[in-house]
């Protein structure tokens, strides 16, 4: 019925890492596994491996960002690709260059794997769909819809704190609705047998049918925390004050705040995640953020194996994929 | 091929689409002379002559909205294009979108249209006025002058109406003059931005969401501004089972409204944007399987009065970027026919009942004068419709414009649908027969 997932090769392998919507429990399972790997690369005097050495990937930023451009960076130095940033936010795409423009002449400039980050939902599909079949598409984000590799992060730092999923309670706190690192956790965690995950805030910030998802909404932060594992906060943009989904920050704070009193619902030894940046006395926190429950800072040390992970499990397949072409 | 019937026609063999006996028709000056059983039929010595074997005569049908993209979006298709597109589908009559570039808000606009209509020689192009001036919501247009100068009714196109002020006065000056306006149920802030039914799939696909409520909240004021104005309202493709249940109210009240259902919202649903597919990209958005349903249910009832095929035809970059970005609508001529032949088993109703929610309901909409175009002693307005006849899909190429329709991207069968089958071969229309 609808049009084929472009995240597959004809092999049937993965090509391009858009969406954890349409990948199985045992590929999200390999890329973990192969991310525990990774994480010893880290702590080596010679942070490096070949794997990738080479190739060239390309960071094409539609939207500002700091933080998962440098974390893939760092990934593809690690495996020592060449790193190219092209910033998008201030180029062609400001002088009336279509996005598809803009792509061909990328490719022209015959990089090995885009890693984009676009503020349109669906922007990733778009890309994989119209790229040449000899680049591969690592998605860094696209508008409210998903966050594969910060989702992949984030199951990596609950897997190696809490080992199996299965009688996990997740709760994940706040702007459901405009989140793509919710829907991409939620996925994740549904493909991988979570035992409830759970989505709190006003109804402003939930979706439309959001249950279809496999997730059960609960009315207030204080019965959804009683006996979490794992809880996950969310940034809430600042324009959601001005687009009256929420009255201020401080009313946020008051009502869904992740505050000592509060966490001291969950289980003793519940997980704090947040995906950053953190807007401490909104969201979360300040003790909160920083007290030993906190793994914040463990998901972007993570970020960095699971991204080396995917990248190399994607870029592996494309050798696969020419050498049965060949 | 087109030409001019300056003289006698004779239809041989042909059936109706109550009477399965073969038929003969004659049409002498364009005016139909005489509808018999084929078998007492003599030739007329100089009558062109068309065996219509296993073909029926269909009343000329008249879509209640379409953009055919001239003036101004000429890139995406032209008065000539889409009016011979129309008239391949059986429609004789198209009423046009005044979203144009100037909008249809000129008697000068009004006159561009009719003579590139004219000399295009396809549909019968009906322009509708612009409710307001550039349809910005704030002046209205000269509507008199507008209705004098051809315009059957007025409308805001696709851009809500946000001022109820000037909703009121428009209402009230449209029924100074028995203009009615045809106007898409849609709040001017409630859902903008979005591009998807706010639904399951929309939070899938993290898609900006329209709430059903953002029809009803529009609608609810529609029939109450028309409740005090007697203005006559037309609410143009409804989208949901709510929607209908208020219009539904709204004639058990007397209150003068008709309604009318886009085509492809009797077939498709948001479960149909799995994979960012742009092609279910519409303007009144798809909605769940509950609101199609409903549709159906309503012009089976009765409470749909017609169907339009709300066409829009674009440009091949109009769907080149990521789905928020492409441009809503569906090109809907060339699988018109093939979807509204599925719709008897779809809905109930008998496929004379189908089209005459396409051919009598929305002529009496804008004009309870008019034939039926295959009545004795009035001008021949009719096609003649291969039931059986494989239609391929379009083509998309540079050059042709219009080629966005789901139906040129999937096959029937992965859609859902029945094969898809059948053409028109001829129409009747202004004293010419046109071979399709």
């Amino acid at each position: 019925m609808s049009l084929p997932d472009p995240q597959f090769n004809a092999l049937g392998e993965l090509h391009h890492f858009i969406d954890i919507d349409g990948l199985d429990k045992s590929l999200l399972t390999q890329i973990l596994d192969t991310a525990e790997g990774f994480a010893g690369v880290n702590d080596r005097t010679i942070k490096k491996v070949p794997l990738l050495r080479g190739k060239t990937v390309a960071n094409l930023f539609f939207e500002n960002s700091t933080r998962t451009r440098t974390a893939f960076e760092l990934a593809a130095i690690r495996l020592s690709a060449d790193i190219l940033n092209v910033d998008l936010v201030t180029s062609s795409t400001k002088k009336g260059e279509s996005l598809l423009d803009t792509l061909h002449v990328l490719e022209a400039l015959q990089c090995d794997m885009f890693v984009v980050r676009h503020g349109d939902s669906g922007a990733a599909h778009f890309i994989a769909r119209h790229v040449s079949p000899s680049i591969n598409i690592i998605n860094g984000g696209d508008g409210q819809h998903s966050h594969p590799t910060q989702g992949m992060l984030d199951m990596f730092t609950i897997r190696r704190h809490k080992g199996d999923f299965s009688n996990l309670c997740v709760v994940i706190i706040g702007d459901i609705r405009h989140s793509r690192v919710a829907r991409s956790d939620i996925s994740a965690l549904v493909k991988l047998g979570a035992g409830e995950v759970r989505v709190v805030g006003p109804r402003t910030l939930i979706p439309a049918d959001v249950e279809s998802l496999g997730v059960t909404i609960y009315p207030t932060l204080e019965k959804a925390l009683i006996g979490a594992d794992v809880i996950m906060g969310l940034r809430l943009q600042k324009e959601r004050m001005a687009t009256a989904t929420v009255p201020s920050s401080g009313e946020f704070y008051r009502t869904y705040g992740l505050t000592p009193a509060r966490l001291a619902l969950a289980k003793p030894d519940a997980l704090i995640m947040h995906p950053g940046p953190t807007n401490r006395g909104v969201e979360i926190a300040g003790s909160v953020a920083d007290g030993k429950q906190s793994v914040i800072l463990e998901q972007v040390t993570y970020g960095i194996a699971v991204r080396m992970a995917i990248m190399s499990i994607v870029m592996g397949n494309a050798t696969n994929l020419r050498r049965a072409q060949s | 091929m087109t030409i001019s019937i300056d003289n006698i026609v004779t239809v041989r063999r042909v059936k109706l689409l109550d009477n399965d006996a073969e038929h003969s028709i004659i049409i002498r000056d364009g005016i139909i002379e005489s509808i018999q059983p084929d078998s007492q039929a003599a030739d007329e010595s100089d009558s062109v002559v068309i065996d219509a074997q296993n073909q029926y005569a269909v009343p000329g049908l008249c879509d209640l909205y379409a953009r055919l993209r001239e003036p101004g979006l000429t890139r995406k298709g032209s008065i000539a294009s889409e009016s011979h597109a129309a008239l391949a589908a059986g429609f004789t009559k198209v009423l046009c979108s005044p979203d144009t570039q100037p909008a249809i808000d000129s008697v000068a606009t009004v006159q561009l249209i009719r003579q590139r209509a004219e000399a295009a020689q396809g549909a019968h192009i009906l322009p509708i006025a612009a409710l307001t001036v550039g349809l910005a919501g704030e002046q209205l247009s000269e509507l008199a002058t507008l209705q004098a100068a051809g315009c059957p009714a007025a409308s805001q196109a696709d851009i809500p109406l946000s001022n109820t002020n000037v909703l009121f006065s428009a209402m009230e000056y449209a029924a100074s003059f028995s203009l009615p306006l045809f106007m898409t149920a849609r709040d001017s802030q409630l859902g903008a931005g979005g591009c998807a039914h706010a639904g399951a799939m929309a939070t899938r696909l993290g898609l900006p969401g329209i709430p059903v409520a953002a029809e009803t909240v529009a609608l609810a004021r529609l029939l109450e501004v028309c409740r005090e104005t007697d203005c006559r309202l037309h609410i143009s493709r409804v989208s949901s089972a709510r929607a209908l249940h208020m219009i539904s109210a709204a004639k058990l009240a007397s209150l003068p409204v008709t309604c009318d259902v886009g085509l492809h919202h009797l077939f498709f649903t948001d479960d149909q944007l799995a994979g960012y597919d742009a092609s279910f990209n519409s303007e009144v958005p798809f909605r769940s399987i509950a609101d199609r349903d409903a549709l159906r249910q309503g012009l089976y009832d009765g409470t749909i009065d017609a169907i339009c095929t709300d066409h829009a035809p674009h440009d091949r970059d109009a769907s080149l970027a990521p789905f928020p970005a492409t441009e809503p609508g569906l090109a809907a001529y060339h699988w018109a026919l093939p979807l509204i032949l599925q719709l008897p088993e779809l809905v109930g109703l008998s496929l004379r009942d189908v089209f005459d929610k396409l051919s009598s309901a929305p002529k009496s909409i804008i004009d309870g004068s008019l034939s039926s175009g295959l009545e004795v002693g009035k001008a021949a307005e009719f096609f003649l419709l291969s039931k059986e006849s494989p239609v391929a899909a379009m083509e998309a190429s540079l050059e042709s414009a219009g080629t966005n329709h789901p139906l040129n991207v999937h096959g029937a069968e992965a859609l859902g649908l029945k094969p898809l089958l059948g053409k028109a071969s001829h129409a009747f229309l202004h004293a010419r027969l046109h071979t399709l």
